[in-house]
């Protein structure tokens, strides 16, 4: 495939979206119709909209793929895999079928919700519960300084969250809003602009085709990198 | 041999896992069957959650994004329950809910079972109604901030949206008073804040899992959210709103939990120390 087809356009066209979108966050551009929208503000709404349209196909497409990757496991018998991969799909089906034929919200796909994938991802996050109370226990040591700060720094924290000891110990909120208010915050605006700064940047480099990670795999010259 | 020679510190010092999560496990399940009735303190935040709300006048919009997982419902549908319930009691406000996680809907079932609208006198489709599941994150927030209509026509069930009085004039951001998040994804909280504070201005509340608060501080504290609050807080809502549910009864188990956990860290620095300074440490 030539590099205009396969970089050139896809660029051009991210850069296009890109400009509008960013044209209607920042300015207002006339001429603007009976309800004070520009032009640009219903190009947006629409590509936006294509964006919610575009998002729902990858989740049917991801369908299809899962279907492709398992019924391979399947077919080759992998060892200790295609059982599951086998119950993988009977699970994508017996969903799929109950949903469309009886619509997402009926009775029967709620039962088939609640009683099965609500029950084990409910008991799968709360399991962690256990993890975090031995990890506590062997990691929360005074062995120096800094896990000192860490250990005094946690142990409000812990007794901040439980709602009876603040009854007994209204100091402990004074503590805690001035860890999380000063400290936390602080440090946690410190990571946010950094991380804003660096979306921005991305955001420049995929624009302008130098950053061309979301074109899949290229080489070096379609990249426009050595031999171009 | 292995056992020989062991000191109480080394014991204290290696409690098997075993032990650990049995005590837990113990600590976790007395107080469900026999609840104590521990006190449970207002936080400041949850009673500028409440207080917000309850400002609001006759004929406010609400939108309330249900972006929670089944794996955070135990933890965030008690507080969504005791929100809906605040709302349906004070009465005269519109709730429109969507959600921003696939599993939205049902959980949105869910909670609407627990809260059981009908004894407050709250109609389907003329004070609350669900528009669904819209995909795409951030693009699905920006889209029905710039135009709802446009974006989904139909509610979770696949009835025309044109049929439900609740929907006459709701039209894009600015048909909204207030906006309200429980999620347990930071893409979802802070992408409010994003594609409709930032935007629109829109007042906006959040509720998010105990460990995402430190994240979501920041922005509270800047004044693009009114109030963060985590789901664990559900019973302090409860207390205000009055109608005791999940949230009281975990309230006990939450307090006692955290007081094993100071108490493992005790035994295992004291066993630590000890050791040490007995010139058995490292």
């Amino acid at each position: 495939m030539s590099t205009t087809l396969k970089k050139t356009i896809p660029v051009a066209i991210v850069f296009v979206v890109a400009f509008v979108v960013m044209m209607d966050y920042f300015l207002l551009t006339p001429p603007l119709t009976e309800a004070g929208k520009s032009w640009t503000s219903t190009t947006v709404r629409d590509l936006q909209n294509w964006g919610v349209i575009l998002t729902a196909f990858t989740l049917g497409f991801g369908a299809v793929n899962l279907f492709y990757f398992h019924s391979k496991h399947i077919s080759r018998r992998t060892p200790n895999q295609w059982q599951f991969s086998l119950w993988l799909l009977i699970v994508i089906v017996v969903f799929t079928v109950t949903g469309v034929s009886m619509g997402p919200s009926s009775d029967q796909y709620n039962w088939l919700y609640n009683a099965s994938y609500f029950a084990l991802s409910a008991t799968v996050y709360s399991s962690l519960g256990f993890y975090m109370t031995s990890g506590l226990y062997r990691a929360l040591r005074f062995k120096n300084v800094e896990s000192g700060i860490f250990v005094v720094v946690g142990v409000i924290v812990l007794a901040k969250n439980a709602p009876a000891l603040t009854v007994y110990y209204p100091i402990l909120g004074t503590w805690v809003s001035f860890i999380s208010d000063v400290l936390t915050t602080s440090a946690q605006r410190g990571i946010m602009i950094g991380g804003a700064l660096g979306a921005i940047s991305l955001g420049v480099r995929t624009m302008t085709g130098r950053e061309t990670g979301f074109l899949g795999k290229m080489t070096e010259e379609e990249r426009g990198g050595v031999g171009a | 041999m292995s056992g020989q020679g062991k000191s109480i510190w080394d014991t204290l010092e290696n409690i098997p896992r075993e032990v650990l999560y049995g005590i837990l496990l113990v600590v976790f399940v007395v107080p469900m069957i026999f609840p104590l009735g521990l006190p449970v303190p207002v936080s400041a935040n949850v009673r500028k959650w409440y207080n917000t709300i309850d400002a609001l006048p006759t004929g406010s919009v609400v939108l309330i994004d249900f972006g929670y997982s089944g794996g955070g419902e135990p933890e965030l549908g008690p507080m969504a329950v005791a929100v809906y319930n605040h709302l349906f009691k004070k009465g005269g406000i519109k709730v429109i809910a969507m959600s921003t996680s696939i599993e939205g809907p049902q959980l949105w079932d869910k909670a609407m079972a627990e809260i059981r609208p009908e004894r407050y006198g709250a109609q389907y489709g003329v004070d609350y109604i669900n528009i669904g599941y819209i995909t795409g994150g951030e693009t699905a927030m920006a889209a029905i901030g710039k135009d709802l209509r446009a974006t989904t026509s139909t509610d979770y069930k696949g009835a025309s949206l044109d049929q439900y009085s609740i929907m006459d004039g709701i039209v894009d951001a600015h048909s909204f008073d207030l906006l309200i998040c429980y999620t347990t994804g930071g893409d979802q909280s802070e992408g409010w804040v994003r594609q409709w504070y930032t935007v629109y201005g829109t007042r906006y509340l959040c509720s998010v899992l105990a460990m995402m608060v430190p994240t979501m501080l920041p922005y509270q504290n800047a004044g693009q959210i009114i109030s963060v609050t985590s789901g664990a807080q559900a019973g302090e809502m409860e207390t205000l709103v009055k109608v005791p549910a999940r949230g009281i009864k975990s309230a006990d188990v939450i307090t006692l939990t955290h007081i094993l956990c100071l108490a493992y860290v005790a035994i295992g620095n004291i066993a630590y120390l000890s050791k040490r300074f007995s010139g058995g440490g490292k």
